[in-house]
């Protein structure tokens, strides 16, 4: 779904992505892992066309982001870190405007919308101004919008950031859910989520990947068996190279 | 993306109407509108049949309100975040540069509509020159676009509101009083091409033809140009901070 070949990011004299090659098929679930700072956002803003490359080539279901941005883009969900929203809209306004830019029909936005207040139950709060939302409301809005033209690719940068235990665990099992037919990219450096979610693991430190790997692979690199280990031991040895 | 121009043209134009913002610039507008008229242009001292009194300030009036309407077009994206979620949607960045410039349009249209009123009584009053005077709300409609694509273009190189308010204010004030004229001596031009050619640079020498009741192709085409050449550059600034 997803292939990505000789991927160079600068930003000024920094290397924020360095020489990335990847290639991410449906039915995966990719947690991006790695410290703050590895380039993680970095990626995600190159994979969803927010940010162009200096070099390599993104091709999302054979659509160049580069040079078919819209057609690309018509495939992806994407929820940003901290999930910006327009506070002076309600839940549904925002979702109709969402909607419209996709190209949704009336008839297609309230079906899917009612699917949605349901999965997320919105209902309590769809008239209300976004700016009034708790955290968690807001984080189910973004991925409700996010979901609306049911993308084949859902990218999520730290998702349950600032979400309590229960409204976690509701968002976890909706990734995997979803992510059984589609393609979910899910950043993070929570080990937690890493564990419950991942069927493939990409390490990412100083904009280069330094594992590709499964969750049991690489609890097997620590004598221990935690991920947390296998991530810190990684990552410093690679900080100390 | 036509209709998704539309759809941000909503957006943007609904959003005004959610803050004091809107209702703060309509009563601005007619306040200062009115004091310059009936004060500082002596409307019941000068001959008022095209409005005169009325017309002659509005350059300047526009020059201070629309950066107060456009700074947060682009700023408050790029503040808030949602600049992220807006164009990583499938839409073409003209679509969305358009979108806002248009609701910023649309709403000095609103603005000079408030007036009319003030034309209706003032007709009842005096025998006026309506041809002319349509032609000059024309002329008013055209300056506020310029100034309306000025402000957007401005608003999208900063993050802070008011370094684009008085940034697009300056730009606006020095675009409609430069006059060109003095090139001519400059240069010892004496060709008629020439001097035409200089002189129908300046911003004013078209808004003066338009208040004098010539709308004229080569005025709407001149507008229009500098209408463009902003929002123009405001589609590649969106695209040069992507890389």
């Amino acid at each position: 779904m997803i292939e990505i070949k000789n991927l160079h990011k600068n930003f000024g004299r920094i290397k924020a992505i360095k020489n990335i090659n990847l290639s991410l098929k449906q039915g995966e679930i990719i947690t991006l892992l790695g410290p703050n700072g590895a380039g993680k956002t970095t990626f995600m803003r190159l994979l969803t066309g927010f940010i162009f490359p200096d070099s390599g080539e993104i091709k999302i279901l054979n659509q160049n982001i580069e040079h078919n941005r819209i057609e690309a883009l018509s495939h992806i969900g994407y929820v940003p870190e901290n999930s910006p929203l327009y506070g002076d809209m309600t839940v549904f306004e925002y979702l109709k405007f969402i909607a419209k830019l996709h190209h949704l029909n009336d008839s297609v936005f309230i079906e899917r919308c009612q699917n949605i207040i349901k999965t997320f139950s919105l209902s309590e709060v769809i008239n209300q101004k976004i700016e009034t939302l708790s955290k968690g409301f807001r984080h189910r809005v973004a991925i409700s919008a996010a979901l609306l033209s049911k993308p084949k690719i859902l990218i999520l940068d730290e998702p349950t950031e600032g979400l309590d235990p229960n409204q976690k665990h509701e968002l976890r099992e909706f990734i995997k859910t979803y992510g059984k037919n589609n393609l979910v990219i899910v950043s993070t450096h929570i080990m937690e989520e890493v564990e419950a979610l991942s069927t493939r693991v990409i390490l990412i430190n100083k904009g280069k990947i330094i594992k590709d790997t499964t969750t049991d692979e690489l609890k097997a690199l620590s004598p221990s068996g935690s991920i947390d280990e296998a991530f810190r031991n990684i990552t410093s040895n690679r900080s100390h190279q | 993306m036509i209709y998704q121009t539309f759809t941000i043209f909503q957006k943007e134009l609904s959003g005004y109407f959610k803050t004091p913002l809107a209702y703060f610039l309509i009563s601005a507008y007619i306040l200062i509108s009115m004091f310059s008229t009936f004060y500082l242009g002596a409307f019941f001292v000068l001959n008022n049949t095209e409005l005169f009194s009325f017309f002659f300030f509005q350059n300047d009036i526009f020059a201070l309100l629309i950066p107060a309407l456009t700074m947060r077009l682009w700023a408050e994206e790029r503040r808030s975040g949602t600049m992220e979620l807006l164009l990583t949607q499938p839409i073409s960045y003209t679509s969305v540069v358009l979108g806002k410039f248009f609701s910023a349009w649309i709403f000095c249209f609103m603005l000079l509509c408030t007036t009319i009123p003030f034309w209706i009584f003032i007709n009842i009053i005096y025998q006026l020159d309506n041809i002319n005077i349509l032609s000059s709300y024309i002329g008013c409609f055209l300056i506020s676009g310029v100034f309306c694509a000025i402000g957007c273009c401005i608003s999208a190189f900063n993050k802070g509101l008011v370094v684009a308010y008085i940034c697009t204010l300056f730009l606006s004030l020095i675009i409609s009083t430069v006059n060109f004229d003095f090139l001519i001596g400059q240069f010892n031009l004496s060709d008629d091409v020439s001097i035409r050619i200089i002189q129908s640079l300046n911003f004013s020498k078209h808004y003066n033809d338009m208040t004098g009741g010539q709308v004229g192709f080569d005025n709407i085409i001149y507008y229009f140009s500098m209408i463009a050449l902003p929002l123009w550059l405001n589609i590649l600034t969106i695209e040069y901070k992507k890389n």
